[in-house]
């Protein structure tokens, strides 16, 4: 069957919110709302002439006024394939530090989504209802943030590293325009100065420098995921 | 789901016994790559099992937000290192169905060649692996004799050993030596002598038999439910390849070709033997369609002349999206990619079989042995740099 | 023995009943049997990779020493003695120290009643493939405490599996090692270099004996935790089981160990089985002493290679496959070997015009 018949299939099945066939696209697919995409998947899946035994991909992709979600299905036994697209709007004022959309998980219907959906979640911030293992898949517990994001800001300190090449001094054996400098300052105070005390044990190689960016890393200080406490013993 | 704690295992025994908590991984001989594996261990009994994945995250799909069409490319290769030609293939079939444009015959089939070439070289090294990880460290070099032939073979027309960047988007790279196409020849003749040696060594072997019979087996609705395709998925009986049933290059409509599934030989159905030789029998079907395709490469132009300005000043495809899929060796790998008229897309998504083959693992481990979760893990022939990108 | 004895009584004008002649000459076979274990651990170690790599189709150590590497053992070995002594973490630190010396001295013990040539060895023990059998499962003690002492969840389980496996095999081999007895009659291993110099080879006397030694051969691969029986130490799931955390001189005295227990293994295929220092239709007692052991090392040497072409060809097979074929299949026909050799003997059948 071909996309139209699908769709045909779709709206004949009675399912609410199920939208139009968009056949601009070189994969043209079908608009639906996001209550109901639990009930189309299962349809998609269950019914003898769809039999879309496979959710091949799932991706959540940023656009301007949206995020959207979008499921390609396929059949093994019809060889056909369908592509479903779900739209969550971005309210005004909706960005990175402040609006994590929320769409029903299908991860009750294809399993295969499980691992998908986290992933959306970890690199996109789409919140799936009814996931039964809601954490972030790729990068670490304790990470903030949606790196996917179009205005994600990379952070410029993780775990006692500056992520930011300036922020690390170069090494200038011997000459260099710091060491000059350190002379010139050490002939100068020579008299009145103590000698560089060495480093002592437990203390830091050198003062990390302050954020290059004045956004704080999530409102009001609170992150968007689990706090590191309530995460379990790894 | 809960944090895998220990817990005693049974309060009324006279012995108190526990449960280990073991990780396997991600510094480990095979685990196919910085995989972590948490296991919750009863003797050697496996209860319970949860994947850590993201080792090996490099941000391919930010990268491929930020980079041309073009410069993309060798980022695909580096997903799954082990059949970069394959994931130039799809990147550049994706490519192509946005803008609309389709490579050349000459170009199409030798992309059928080089897509072949690197599938055996992928089971080789799956093959190689799984005897190391059963214990048998003889067949790996077996397996990488074979390996380095195909490597040179790959070299001299890409340039490269192991990461190609040859197939582009409208065609390939560059036009093979005229000594290339018989040469490819002279290669078929000589594995399909050794390979009869592989088997001598792993698929007869009593011992090898009797550590992936009936182990990691997974039923054809758990194969479709978890999304797996590739030899994982004809392991367990579905009689299902992309080159034959979706045929995304022309030439696989031409050429003659079997698909091997698994037929539950030595166990059940969809255990790791059937896995394991389903990817041997693939290695002689990729010769078959060596064999075929070598002879009836067209002369003419290796790539779209219309994409030649594209090494000039990036690709500006129009607004849309498309999505493609092709066979790799290790099942399925798909793009899909949004356009908004720029010189980089809007999103650049990967679909990694391997991504979706590993995430069967937390259901298949519980109830096995560790010698058997290795086995499993070998059998699922996972490469992390596709599960993380 | 006797004759090292007398030379230090001559020498010293003592009694040979004394205490000085007699710490002498065991000092002496003991040093040179230490000398001749490291240096033929050096060279099983140098023959495992050669063999490794020409099965591998590749060469192995070709640089050092020149001629096809010969050199290449003891420069690991010096580098392992320059090596960093490191202790983990927690570990408990008697053990851990204990451990290689107590594996290493089960094993090296079982040589002292081994029969090199007629009237060498260093104590002529009564019953000395008992001992042997009996010594040998010293080991077992001291790679539970390796894998314990190491503190760490991957040597534990190498620790306990090898216990089990070890432990488990003892039983077939032993079984096995009855078979040679019924025949001979006796526990002492001179014995059975006599009989097999009057008698020809004890492997070709019975069919129950050709069972018998490959039955013990087997189980013998198992006590050495060798492939297809190398779990305890299975490279591709446990890192390196139980001397995972060990490290230097220490991880080289589990290494010594192996090889060591490779060669009382072979020895006793070879004295057992195979005829010791003698040769079949030939007076061998009548030669000069090295020519039988040479002849002995040589038939050792071909039991070793035998074993390393085994581990480099067959996969590993897991604990309860081990198991298995230890109880359900070893056992069974090792006993029937027993029953059908004690058949033979009662009924003074021969099956070969020998």
């Amino acid at each position: 069957m071909n996309e139209q018949q699908l769709h045909a299939k779709l709206l004949a099945s009675g399912l609410p919110g199920i939208g139009e066939l968009d056949t601009s696209a070189r994969d043209p697919f079908v608009r639906v709302d996001a209550g109901s995409i639990v009930a189309v998947l299962t349809f998609l899946r269950d019914d003898h002439d769809c039999r879309m035994e496979m959710l091949h991909n799932l991706t959540a992709v940023e656009r301007p006024d949206a995020i959207e979600l979008v499921y390609h299905v396929c059949s093994l036994a019809r060889h056909h394939a369908l592509t479903v697209k779900l739209s969550c709007p971005r309210p005004d004022g909706g960005n990175h530090d402040t609006w994590i959309p929320e769409v029903p998980s299908v991860a009750g219907v294809y399993s295969a989504a499980n691992w998908h959906e986290r992933e959306q979640w970890d690199l996109l911030g789409v919140r799936f209802a009814g996931h039964p293992d809601h954490r972030r898949i790729l990068l670490p517990e304790e990470w903030i943030g949606h790196p996917l994001r179009k205005d994600y800001v990379y952070p410029t300190w993780h775990d006692g590293i500056p992520l930011e090449l300036d922020a690390i001094p170069l090494y200038e054996p011997g000459g260099g325009q710091a060491a000059a400098e350190a002379a010139a300052a050490s002939a100068a105070g020579a008299a009145g100065a103590a000698a560089k005390a060495p480093r002592k044990a437990g203390e830091p190689l050198f003062q990390p420098p302050a954020p290059l960016s004045t956004r704080p890393l999530a409102p009001g200080g609170k992150t968007t995921d689990t706090p590191a406490s309530e995460l379990g013993s790894h | 789901m809960e944090a895998l704690e220990l817990y005693a295992v049974d309060d009324r025994a006279d012995v108190y016994t526990e449960e280990l908590k073991l990780n396997l991984g991600p510094q480990h001989p095979s685990t196919h790559g910085v995989l972590r594996v948490e296991l919750r261990l009863d003797g050697e009994i496996i209860t319970a099992a949860r994947c850590d994945i993201g080792y090996l995250h490099r941000c391919a799909e930010k990268i491929g937000e930020n980079v041309s069409y073009l410069q993309f490319t060798p980022y695909t290769d580096r997903m799954d290192y082990l059949s970069s030609m394959n994931n130039n293939l799809a990147w550049s079939l994706t490519v192509e169905k946005l803008l609309g444009v389709e490579a050349p015959p000459r170009a199409q089939w030798l992309r059928v060649i080089m897509a072949e070439l690197n599938r055996i070289a992928s089971h080789l090294i799956a093959f190689g692996t799984y005897g190391i990880d059963m214990g048998a460290a003889t067949p790996f070099f077996y397996a990488f004799r074979e390996r380095e032939s195909i490597m040179a073979l790959l070299e001299r027309p890409s340039g490269a050993r192991m990461l190609y960047n040859y197939i582009r988007p409208g065609g390939v790279a560059h036009d093979i030596d005229e000594r290339w196409l018989p040469d490819v020849l002279a290669f078929c003749d000589e594995f399909e002598k050794r390979w009869a040696e592989y088997n001598t060594l792993l698929t007869t072997n009593k011992i090898f038999i009797e550590r992936t019979k009936n182990i990691g087996v997974i039923p054809r609705q758990m194969a479709l439910d978890y999304g797996l395709t590739g030899p994982v998925l004809r392991g367990s009986g579905v009689k299902w390849d992309l080159r034959r049933d979706v045929p995304y290059l022309k030439p696989y409509d031409e050429i003659e070709f079997d698909i091997p599934v698994g037929e539950g030989t030595h166990g059940t159905l969809g255990d790791c033997w059937d896995r394991y030789w389903v990817r041997m029998l693939e290695m002689m079907e990729s010769i078959r369609i060596i064999r075929q395709a070598a002879v009836r490469v067209p002369t003419g132009d290796f790539v779209e002349k219309a994409m030649l300005k594209m090494y000039k000043s990036p690709l500006k495809p129009a607004a849309g999206e498309a999505y493609m899929r092709c066979e790799n060796p290790r099942g399925e790998l798909g793009f899909y990619v949004v356009s908004a008229g720029g010189a980089s897309p809007i999103r650049c998504r990967a679909r990694g079989p391997s991504f979706c083959n590993l995430s069967v693992l937390d259901a298949l481990l519980p109830g096995c042995m560790i010698a058997d979760g290795v086995a499993i893990i070998g059998s699922l022939d996972i490469v992390l740099g596709e599960v993380d990108r | 023995m006797e004759t090292l004895i007398r030379f230090f009584s001559d020498l010293f004008h003592l009694s040979p009943d004394g205490v000085l002649p007699l710490t002498l000459a065991y000092s002496v076979c003991i040093g040179s049997l230490l000398g001749f274990i490291t240096v033929y651990a050096m060279f099983a170690i140098w023959m495992e990779r050669k063999v490794a790599a020409h099965i591998q189709i590749r060469y192995g150590p070709m640089e050092v020493g020149g001629w096809h590497g010969w050199a290449q053992s003891i420069a690991d070995a010096v580098k392992l003695l320059f090596k960093e002594d490191l202790i983990p973490d927690g570990a408990n630190k008697f053990m851990f120290w204990i451990a290689p010396a107590v594996v290493f001295c089960g094993v090296f013990s079982g040589f002292i009643a081994i029969p090199f040539a007629l009237g060498v060895q260093i104590v002529d023990i009564h019953l000395g493939l008992f001992f042997i059998v009996c010594i040998a499962s010293v080991e077992v003690v001291g790679v539970i405490m390796a894998g314990w002492a190491s503190n760490s969840k991957y040597s534990l389980f190498g620790a306990v599996r090898e216990a089990a496996q070890v432990v488990s095999y003892e039983v077939p081999a032993a079984v096995a090692l009855l078979v040679p007895i019924l025949i001979v009659g006796s526990f002492r291993l001179g014995d059975f270099n006599a009989w097999q110099e009057e008698h020809g080879w004890l492997v070709f006397h019975n069919p129950f004996v050709i069972v018998a030694a490959l039955i013990y051969f087997i189980a013998s691969l198992a006590g050495c935790k060798r492939a297809p029986f190398d779990l305890p130490e299975a490279e591709s799931e446990l890192v390196s089981g139980f001397h995972t955390e060990y490290s230097g001189m220490r991880f080289s005295f589990f290494f010594l160990e192996e090889y060591a227990s490779m060669f009382v293994a072979a020895a006793l295929v070879a004295t057992l089985f195979l005829g010791g220092w003698t040769l079949p239709f030939v007076n061998v007692s009548a030669w000069p002493v090295p020519f039988g052991i040479v002849i002995l090392l040589a038939k050792i040497f071909a039991v070793i290679f035998l074993q390393m072409l085994l581990r480099w060809t067959l996969p590993r097979l897991r604990i309860d496959q081990v198991m298995a074929m230890g109880y359900k299949y070893l056992l069974p026909w090792g006993m029937l070997c027993v029953v059908g050799t004690a058949l033979f003997e009662t009924m003074g059948w021969r099956w070969l015009p020998l």
